[in-house]
């Protein structure tokens, strides 16, 4: 009898479809810019500690390593930007139609790469 | 009106605010996350970059500490756990921004 009991639903037996994928990473990259966030007040607390002590920093962010987690910033910034927007026309009652939903939820996913590679060559002054 | 409309109505309100913040922050880490001491020092302690980066801090720990509760609803079943981790989370939502802006002010001095 135990055994013919129905499970719960669990997460993985669903389909992945865009607008799922698009909602389950709003709320990881919202943790992970907590986090990033974070680093940054502990960034400026580093600057108590003089110019010797933050070269510590400073040497760390001009590694490959460092470059990798300042374009990751950028990119999961964008991509909790847009999807914000996003969730700002719902809450206006707008783009809940399957097609809409399913276009602006690819654009979230497209749009933070591009709006990441948009930022680092604006905000370097490459153009 | 019930706790969970003003709930929402400060998520939306703070995510209005932190939006053309968010946009301002990015473009000025690209272009000082290497510089030197000197003026990565200039840019925290000078105006308006020192009260709109104070701004950002105490907006985004607002909006995380909102919106992350949210998640603490979704996935701790357990009312004092939950209770825990909310009072935990607020706590430092209200204590990292402060202590940083303080240490923002130091420098300027």
């Amino acid at each position: 009898m135990k055994e013919n009991n129905p499970l719960s639903p669990h997460i993985q037996i669903y389909n992945w479809h865009i607008s799922s994928l698009v909602s389950i990473c709003h709320r990881i990259t919202g943790i992970i810019n907590i986090i990033i966030i974070t680093f940054i007040c502990l960034w400026v607390t580093f600057l108590l500690l003089g110019s010797s002590n933050y070269e510590l920093v400073q040497k760390f962010l001009l590694t490959y390593f460092g470059k990798f987690i300042i374009i990751g910033t950028i990119w999961s910034f964008s991509f909790q930007i847009l999807s914000e927007i996003r969730h700002l026309f719902w809450d206006m009652g707008l783009g809940f139609e399957l097609k809409t939903a399913n276009i602006t939820g690819l654009l979230v996913i497209f749009g933070s790469f591009i709006a990441t590679i948009a930022i680092f060559i604006l905000g370097r002054g490459l153009i | 009106m019930i706790s969970a409309t003003k709930k929402w109505i400060f998520l939306k309100l703070s995510a209005v605010i932190l939006l053309p913040l968010m946009i301002w922050f990015l473009f000025n880490l690209v272009s000082f996350y290497d510089k030197s001491y000197q003026d990565v020092i200039l840019f925290f302690t000078s105006q308006p970059s020192k009260l709109l980066f104070s701004l950002f801090i105490i907006f985004a720990y607002f909006y995380s500490a909102l919106s992350i509760s949210e998640v603490f609803e979704d996935y701790i079943e357990g009312e004092k756990l939950k209770n825990v981790a909310n009072k935990t989370l607020f706590l430092f939502a209200i204590i990292i921004p402060i202590l940083t802006i303080l240490i923002l002010y130091k420098l300027s001095l």
